[in-house]
Parts: structure tokens; C-alpha cells; sequence
């Protein structure tokens, strides 16, 4: 019983996380229609910032997200009207390919500037885990969920309750209505990348002190939040935390229960199963 | 007409980038290792490792007056690539030799390579044990095979008393290098009748192992096992198994995941007591070494471990190579004189001995030109207070090991 | 493209091998031709029938893996090898297609990769067949004549023809699609599936029939991988950067081209080699920058810029 516990919590805490890095990709495909293959290097830019932070500035990660978050959202917003823009005509494949050699390219910046030397946070509060009732629970972990949920309850509020939210909506759900509805399409869109880049370098900075640092982390980080994105429906913002409890659970009960090597199998071919059913994905709105 | 220019502006650069760098008459050595990528910090090693022993020797005349120089190419741990990279450094950079690979999958590549095109490769790091075991004539190995590396753990629990495990929980990185290791270490251990109650493969660079350390836990092991190629699944594994309270009498790490500076760096107490079965790292006891260490300390600022070792050997033993082998400047001629030269080889490098020979592994292989000193390269070392110190065997043991591990609860 | 030219090409490339005795230029040249064949593959099914798919390592693995199983626990010869191994690709596709067809856009793309990652994973934990993370490794290849004369494995040469040969016949495949009534179909299905499906166009059976097409040819290239790169492991041959690669190819070539997937291999080859040579840890950083100034200022392709070019010159044609 313990274990199952134990997994089971160990998968929902996990989980939660790439649901975290979901979130801001799933913004900016219902909106743009953009698979952003660079979202992964941006959650790795929030993970340096949390360490620059702690190392330069004596901050706590968690503390330093309120920096991160508006400058990641200002960069994300540069990134769509100078780069961005002028490819999105070209079509989806072309901004795919283009989102990708810009991860190249700021991976590799990253490797260049900052080397490869390994790092971590270490937070001294960290050192040893909660126990309570013998599960171990982490407590950047926690911390990182707890904030999660904070965030994405504000993301939820914002975009529900606010009239810029609604409009993000309104173009997520069909741009030409919309824009004949008086919003500014190519405005939202500018403002919609930045959100997804500012939730990027949160996920970022919450997930840092419970991983590692390495330039090229992003990659690895995007494999699994494009299962979970999808999973949960490209668009929907609870598909991707749904599809990211989901697939953290399925991983971490398929590690224990099933096989370690095939946990990675086991959430892939769930992932296929669900979309054989819902071909939208779980939160899935009607054909892409 | 904004588009004509910069299409000109593309093609002038891609010419300037074609522009071929002079050539210079020294004695080249190609070595392709991954410089970018998650392995990249490891090229880095090799890099300023070659560097120093290429400063050294030219420093003190070359080889027979001529100066040697190492000639890197990123493989960005790809297969394909090294082989490329190896085809380019033999036939358009003509190296003389070839070294290097770092990763066992692009080692085996550059084997295949190097045996076609007759070219010696003197391996210094790579570990699977299929590079010298299918007969190639023109592969050499100074560093121990995949299933040579538990010799020393083996030894441990067969010579200390009361340290046979009474379970072992096996956790490895499916890779070539995890594979081989924990599959010698696991037939070891079954010949001594010690039950494998987890034998869990992982694929490399995971970010979570919680859940395999959950289902260890689960069967509470008496000895933990990890193997892991790459640092940070080194430092996750271990961070993990003491945060969901895996309590065994020993954690033993495999690898060179567990045998670098990083390791106690980032895990701090955490690393305390877990024992390091990577690869020698030369007999800390022997002034050579020890000033070695020095060197390489007060010029990188970064202690040295297996990887500085066997970078900086190969090139001791490179040049040993060259200086005996009778060089006409016909390249193929060269080539087979330098192979002639290494099987020849008998000298003593801070790695330690090398001979070259054809001899049967622990699990079988036939070795054509494995180091014959390989089976004493094995040492089992602990990491204490941050340090990383040589515990067994007695003759290279700095310090006494810890036993049973007292920082876990059992 | 004139029939000239075409011919004109395809001999400039038979020759190549004795226009050059630099062996590395031979090794650079097979490895383009390699990669043009999984351009020209890929470009079948993700051009033509504007499917995107982001999964084609699954069929390239499979080839490489079925070769090299054949030949070293058989005996099969490697071209059988080869030619088996691109039935076998296509033979897998049937069922991939099956499930991945009835997902659209980005659904159909990201489960194809999921299909990549599924066999990635089984062929490394699969031990008894494919040796799992320890890989295969051919050391010899077997004796044979060819028009009378032994060949020689330890020339590049003959593995040059072979690829030589395979690129060819995918592109001859290309060009017969383009002008068969199943290009018309594809074409129709990539601008609006629902439309195509109503005027009657059967578009599951041209999906699936296109993909056995690419999955043919790409795991034909697969075979080929492991007769000329002799060694076999699951990253090698099934990761994603590979079929990201083949996608890449055919669209800074030029999509739905039969030429495009040519210049794309070449450039891309190419430009990775002399950034490579150029900086030792920053190239991808220009290689990135590479890719994004392509796209940015080629959006249809280098081969669609050409054409462009040439059509706001000269009189159309059809190429």
C-alpha cells in the first residue's frame, strides 16, 4: 500500500510539473496555431534564471519567479514580432522548422555562454524530504506544485474574467470572427506568445530546483510536454494539466508495476489509445 | 533586390567557411568526441586532458624532434557522425592516429572505420567490450572493458568479511556501457548466490527515478547498484534512492556518472559514503600521479579523475608509439609501422601499465589488443567528505572504506 | 526540368566517383545521396499528400534493423537485405497508417512520433532479436561479382552505386506520383481532405498506399545505412532528431518537388560540415541560424526559390 502510495503521489507531483511546461504550449497553439519546438529552450531559460538568481543575487527560486515571469513575457512578445511574424504566412510546417532551428540556436547559446558544466540548486530547506505518513514528498517539489496550481488558477481567472483573456479566447476559437469583432488578431497573438513564454520560464524556474541545469535539457523537457499537450487536446489549458497528471501518473505506476524500461512505452502507447478514441485529444474542441 | 543580397551575403560566408586552414608539419593525432550535445562536458575533459600531455611532450622536443598535435572533431554523440568525422580526420586531415570517442555506440563506429580504412585507433576511454572483441587488428584498448569494472567491487565483497550482500537491487542505464556492467556485475554476483531482487534498465537522461526507486524500495535491497553513464543520472539516482528512502548496507555506483568531481559537488552530504566502481584513475600512492593530479589541478582548477587519466595516457601512450615506429612520410607505410609500433607497446603511463596482447575476458570475449594489466585497472573507491578516494584494493587504497553505510536509517 | 537535364544529372552522378579521388568527398557524397532518399521519401507522403509526419525513423530503423538481422543471424545477402528491408518498412506502415490516418494536422504528426518512440523503445529492450543497446555489428561483407570482376568492400565505390541506384528509382517514383492520377488525388486530399473525401476521392487507401510508397524507400535507405555504416544500435537509427532531419530536408529543398529533397540533402549536408569544421562548439549555433534565415527568406524551398526566379525570367515550365 505504501508503495502504490507513494507512486501515486510521486506521479501527481511529477506530473503536475510537465503540465506546468503544457500550459504555455497549449496557450499558443489555440491562438496561433503554432507548434513552438523553441518552448523547451525557454523553459531551460527560466531554469538558468532561478540558478542566476540564487547564485548572483542571493534569491530564492521560487521568490525570483516574480522577476522571470515579466521579463520572459516581454522577451516572448519580441520574439513573436521580430522573428515570428514574418513566418507565420508561410505556414504551419515553415513556423515548425523555424521554432526549431531557433532552439538550436538558443540551446547552443546557452551551451557556449554558460558551458556544460552540470549544476544544481541546492536549497537548504531542501536538503531532506517531508514524510508525512512515510511518503516522501520533496519539498521543491511541493513548493513547485503549490505554485503551480496558484498560477494556473490566475492563468485560468485571467483569461475567463478579463477582457484581453476573453479576447485570446475569442481568437483561440475562430480568429476571423474575432477580428471582425473588433479585436486586433495580430495584437492577441503578440500578447499570447508572451504569456506562453513567461508560463515556459515559470515552469521553468518551479522545476529547477528539483532537476538539473544543462543547456540542452529542453529537448528532453518537449518530448514529454507534446505528448501531454496533445494527450490533453491541443488548445485546452486543462487537457494539458489533466493530460500531465495523466501521463505522471501512467509513467511513474507503469515504472513501478509494470517495467522501468517500458514506462516510457506505456505512456506512448496510452497516448495513442486516447487519441484512437478522441482523436482531438481528451479536452479536445472539434478537428484542429 | 533586399533578397539578392542576402542571398550574396550567405554564399560569400559559406565560401569564407570553406577557406581550408593551413597546413603544418606535425605528427597528427584526430580525436573525435562530442563537444556539443548532453555529453559535451566529457569532449571538454578529453580536450584539455590531450592538451596538457600535447604541451608536456613538445615541450620537451616532440617525438623525435617533431611536434605532435590532437586534432578535435565534435561527433555531437551521434554514430553516423563519428564516422564521418573519423572518415574526414583519416583521409582529408591525415592523421597518423586516431583516439578518442568518448561514448561506446560512436566508438564502435570509429572502429568499424578505422579497421577499413587501416588506421590505428588506440581507444582511451570507450568501454564496450565488442570494440576489441571481433578480431580488429588495427583497434587498440589502454582503459578496462564494460565487464572488467565490477572486478574491484567483486573482490570487495568476496575478501571483506561480512560483506557478501545478502540482495542486490540493480539499477541501470539502458545503454551498451550500463548493459554490459551491470550484466557482469549481476553474473558475479549469482555465482556467489546473492539474489538480484531488482533488475531495473532506465532509459539514460531520465528526469524522474522515483518511481524506480519506489519499487526498489519495495524490496529493501541489502546492496544498491547504480550504473549510470551519464552525470546526471548519477546524481538523480542517488538523489532519489536516499529521498525515497532506499536503505541498503552500501550504495555502489558504476560509471562515470559516479566517478566525477560533479558528483560530490552537487549532491553534497548526500554523496557521502557511496562507492565509486568507475574505472582506474591511476594508484593514487605513486608520486607520478600524485603529481599529475597537482598539475592538472593548478592549470584547469578542476581535480582530475578517469577521464583527464585516460585522455592524458593515451597520448603518453601515442607518442611512445610514434617515437619507436620508423616514419617515412608515406602515410599508409606510416600507419602500419605505428600499428607495429603499438604491439610492441610495454611502458608505464600514470594510467598505469600497458601492454597490448590477445586474452580472454571475465564474461568470455576474446580480446585482440586489450591493455593485459586491464584486469588491475579496476579499483573501488568511496566518496568521502567530497573527496573521491581509493578504498579497495588494499595496494591502492587511499583510505579505509565505510561499512555499512551509516547515513540512511535501516 | 527537361528530359536533357534530367539525363545530364542522373550521369554527372553515376560518374561522380571517378571525378574525385578524395575518399572523404566520396563519403560526404554517399551520405547526401543517403539522406536525398529519405528526403525524396519523405517528401511522398509529407509534400505531395501534405501529411506531416514526424515519425519516418520508425520505417528507416526497421529496414536498417531487418538488413542486419537477415544478414548476420541468416546469411541473407545485404541487397536482398536492402530490398527486404524496404518491403518490411512498408509492410509496418500498413498498421501505423491505419491508426495515425484518422488522427489530422498536428494529432497525426505527434503520434507518429509517438509510433517512433513505441519501436525505438522496443527494439533496445527487445534483446533476443535485435541485441537491444549493444547493437549489430557487420565485420565482413560477403564475396560477389559484379559483371565479372570481384568487388571490392573496401572502396567506396560500390556503396556509392548502391545508393546512387536507390536515389534514382525514388525519384523516377516521385516523378511517375506527380503525374499519376494518385498525385492528383494527393494533391486534392493535402489542399482539403473533406472536400477531396467528397468528391469521391477514396482518401484512406491513397494515405495509406503513399505511405507504403515512403515507407518503402526510407526503409530501403535503412538497409543501406547498415551496409555501408556496418553498425546498428537503436539511437542510431530510430531517434527523433532523424526524422526531424528527413522533414527538414524536403522543406528547405522544396516540398512536392521532385528535385527539392536533392538540394536539400546537399545543402544540408554540406553547411553541417563546414560549420562543424569552422567552430568546434558553437556550429549549431550557425546551423540553427542557418535553418531559420532559410526558411525566413525561402519559404518555398531553395528549389522553389529557383523556380521562382526562373519563372519571373523566363517562360513557365514544368518542373
Amino acid at each position: 500500500m505504501d508503495t502504490f502510495l507513494q507512486s501515486v503521489v510521486s506521479g501527481v507531483l511529477t506530473g503536475s510539473l510537465y503540465a506546468m511546461i503544457g500550459v504555455g504550449l497549449t496557450v499558443v497553439f489555440g491562438v496561433m496555431r503554432i507548434i513552438n519546438l523553441a518552448h523547451g529552450e525557454l523553459v531551460m531559460l527560466g531554469m538558468y534564471g532561478a540558478f542566476w538568481g540564487l547564485a548572483l543575487w542571493k534569491l530564492d527560486p521560487f521568490a525570483s519567479i516574480v522577476i522571470w515571469v515579466p521579463l520572459m513575457f516581454l522577451g516572448g512578445m519580441l520574439v513573436y514580432r521580430f522573428l515570428l511574424r514574418a513566418i507565420i504566412p508561410g505556414g504551419e510546417l515553415n513556423t515548425l522548422l523555424y521554432t526549431a532551428g531557433l532552439s538550436l540556436l538558443i540551446a547552443n547559446l546557452a551551451l557556449f555562454v554558460w558551458t556544460g558544466d552540470y549544476r544544481t540548486i541546492k536549497l537548504k530547506y531542501a536538503l531532506a524530504p517531508m514524510r508525512p505518513f512515510g511518503i516522501a514528498v520533496p519539498i521543491p517539489l511541493a513548493l513547485a506544485f503549490g505554485l503551480a496550481i496558484v498560477i494556473t488558477a490566475a492563468l485560468y481567472l485571467f483569461l475567463a474574467r478579463t477582457d484581453l483573456g476573453r479576447a485570446i479566447r475569442a481568437t483561440s476559437q475562430n480568429p476571423e470572427a474575432a477580428a471582425l469583432m473588433g479585436v486586433n488578431v495580430d495584437r492577441i497573438s503578440m500578447v499570447t506568445f508572451g504569456l506562453g513564454s513567461a508560463l515556459a520560464g515559470a515552469a521553468g524556474v518551479l522545476l529547477a530546483p528539483s532537476l538539473y541545469l544543462y543547456p540542452t535539457v529542453g529537448e528532453i523537457l518537449i518530448a514529454k510536454c507534446f505528448v501531454i499537450v496533445v494527450l490533453g487536446g491541443l488548445g485546452s489549458v486543462v487537457g494539458a494539466i489533466a493530460g500531465g497528471v495523466l501521463l505522471g501518473l501512467v509513467e511513474s505506476l507503469g515504472a513501478v508495476y509494470v517495467s522501468v524500461a517500458y514506462k516510457d512505452t506505456i505512456g506512448f502507447v496510452i497516448f495513442l489509445l486516447v487519441l484512437l478514441f478522441r482523436p482531438s485529444g481528451l479536452f479536445g474542441v472539434g478537428k484542429s | 533586390m533586399r533578397k539578392f543580397l542576402v542571398v550574396g551575403v550567405f554564399l560569400s560566408v559559406l565560401l569564407a567557411l570553406a577557406a581550408p586552414a593551413p597546413a603544418q608539419d606535425t605528427l597528427k593525432i584526430g580525436a573525435p568526441q562530442p563537444m556539443t550535445g548532453p555529453d559535451a562536458p566529457f569532449g571538454d575533459k578529453f580536450k584539455k586532458a590531450y592538451g596538457m600531455a600535447v604541451e608536456e611532450i613538445n615541450a620537451k622536443g616532440g617525438v623525435n624532434g617533431k611536434k605532435i598535435e590532437v586534432i578535435l572533431e565534435d561527433h555531437q554523440a551521434k554514430n553516423a557522425l563519428a564516422a564521418t568525422v573519423a572518415e574526414k580526420l583519416i583521409a582529408q586531415t591525415k592523421v597518423l592516429v586516431l583516439t578518442g570517442g568518448r561514448a561506446s555506440g560512436q566508438a564502435v563506429e570509429i572502429a568499424s572505420v578505422a579497421q577499413r580504412l587501416k588506421t590505428p585507433y588506440v581507444v582511451d576511454h570507450p568501454s564496450a567490450d565488442i570494440i576489441t572483441s571481433k578480431g580488429f587488428e588495427w583497434v587498440f584498448r589502454n582503459n578496462p572493458t564494460g565487464s572488467i569494472y565490477p572486478q574491484a567491487f567483486n573482490k570487495f565483497i568476496s575478501e571483506v568479511p561480512g560483506a557478501l550482500p545478502k540482495s542486490a537491487a540493480v539499477v541501470y542505464d539502458n545503454t551498451v556501457f550500463g548493459k554490459t556492467i551491470a550484466n557482469s556485475a549481476m553474473t558475479f554476483l549469482k555465482s556467489k548466490g546473492v539474489p538480484i531482487v531488482n533488475d531495473e534498465a532506465y532509459p539514460v537522461n531520465s528526469l524522474d527515478f522515483k518511481p524506480v526507486m519506489t519499487k526498489v524500495k519495495a524490496n529493501n535491497p541489502d546492496y544498491l547498484l547504480m550504473v549510470a553513464v551519464a552525470t546526471t543520472d548519477a546524481i538523480l539516482l542517488t538523489k532519489h534512492a536516499k529521498e525515497i528512502g532506499v536503505a541498503p548496507r552500501a550504495f555502489v555506483g558504476f560509471g562515470g556518472g559516479f566517478g566525477v568531481e560533479d558528483l560530490a559537488k552537487e549532491l553534497g552530504p548526500l554523496s557521502q559514503n557511496v562507492f565509486s566502481s568507475a574505472a582506474w584513475s591511476g594508484n593514487p600512492n605513486e608520486p607520478a600521479a600524485k603529481e599529475f593530479y597537482k598539475k592538472f589541478q593548478s592549470k584547469y582548477a578542476i581535480f582530475p579523475k578517469e577521464h583527464e587519466v585516460e585522455g592524458y595516457s593515451i597520448i603518453y601512450v601515442i607518442a611512445d608509439a610514434l617515437k619507436r615506429a620508423k616514419l617515412t612520410g608515406n602515410l599508409e607505410a606510416d600507419r602500419e609501422a605505428i600499428r607495429q609500433s603499438l604491439l610492441r607497446t610495454d611502458m608505464t603511463t600514470v594510467f598505469g601499465k600497458v601492454k597490448f596482447g590477445n586474452w580472454a575476458g571475465p564474461l568470455g570475449d576474446k580480446y585482440t589488443n586489450q591493455n593485459i594489466y586491464s584486469l588491475d585497472h579496476s579499483v573501488l573507491a568511496q566518496w568521502l567528505d567530497g573527496k573521491l578516494l581509493n578504498v579497495w584494493p588494499k595496494a591502492n587504497a587511499e583510505t579505509n572504506a565505510v561499512f555499512p553505510d551509516n547515513t540512511v536509517k535501516r | 526540368m527537361t528530359r536533357a537535364a534530367a539525363l545530364a544529372a542522373i550521369l554527372l552522378l553515376l560518374a561522380l566517383p571517378f571525378l574525385t579521388a578524395n575518399q572523404f568527398y566520396l563519403h560526404l557524397g554517399i551520405t547526401v545521396l543517403m539522406w536525398t532518399v529519405l528526403g525524396v521519401a519523405w517528401n511522398l507522403l509529407g509534400g505531395f499528400a501534405g501529411q506531416v509526419s514526424f515519425g519516418h525513423a520508425t520505417f528507416f530503423g526497421v529496414g536498417a534493423y531487418t538488413m542486419m538481422i537477415l544478414y548476420l543471424k541468416a546469411g541473407v545477402a545485404p541487397w536482398y537485405g536492402i530490398v527486404l528491408g524496404g518491403i518490411v518498412g512498408a509492410l509496418v506502415s500498413l498498421p501505423i497508417g491505419l491508426i495515425c490516418f484518422r488522427l489530422r494536422g498536428p494529432y497525426f504528426s505527434l503520434s507518429t512520433l509517438a509510433v517512433a518512440e513505441i519501436v525505438r523503445l522496443v527494439a533496445l529492450n527487445w534483446e533476443q532479436l535485435t541485441s537491444g543497446p549493444v547493437g549489430l555489428l557487420i565485420t565482413t561483407l560477403p564475396a560477389v561479382s559484379f559483371a565479372g570482376r570481384a568487388v571490392n568492400w573496401e572502396s567506396k565505390i560500390p556503396f556509392y552505386y548502391v545508393v546512387a541506384v536507390l536515389v534514382v528509382v525514388a525519384m523516377l517514383a516521385t516523378y511517375g506520383l506527380s503525374r499519376s492520377r494518385l498525385g492528383a488525388y494527393l494533391l486534392a486530399i493535402r489542399e482539403d481532405e473533406d472536400t477531396a473525401e467528397s468528391v469521391g476521392i477514396d482518401t484512406v487507401r491513397a494515405k495509406v498506399v503513399t505511405l507504403a510508397l515512403s515507407a518503402f524507400f526510407t526503409g530501403m535507405a535503412g538497409g543501406f545505412y547498415g551496409l555501408y555504416f556496418r553498425y546498428v544500435d537503436p539511437d542510431a537509427v530510430f531517434p527523433i532528431a532523424l526524422s526531424v532531419e528527413m522533414v527538414f530536408i524536403a522543406v528547405v529543398g522544396g516540398l512536392a518537388t521532385v528535385v527539392g529533397p536533392v538540394i536539400g540533402a546537399v545543402f544540408l549536408v554540406t553547411i553541417g560540415e563546414l560549420f562543424r569544421e569552422r567552430f568546434l562548439v558553437g556550429h549549431l549555433i550557425f546551423y540553427g541560424l542557418f535553418m531559420m534565415l532559410a526558411i525566413r527568406y525561402l519559404p518555398e524551398g531553395i528549389w522553389g526559390g529557383v523556380r521562382r526566379f526562373v519563372s519571373a525570367h523566363a517562360p513557365a515550365r514544368n518542373l
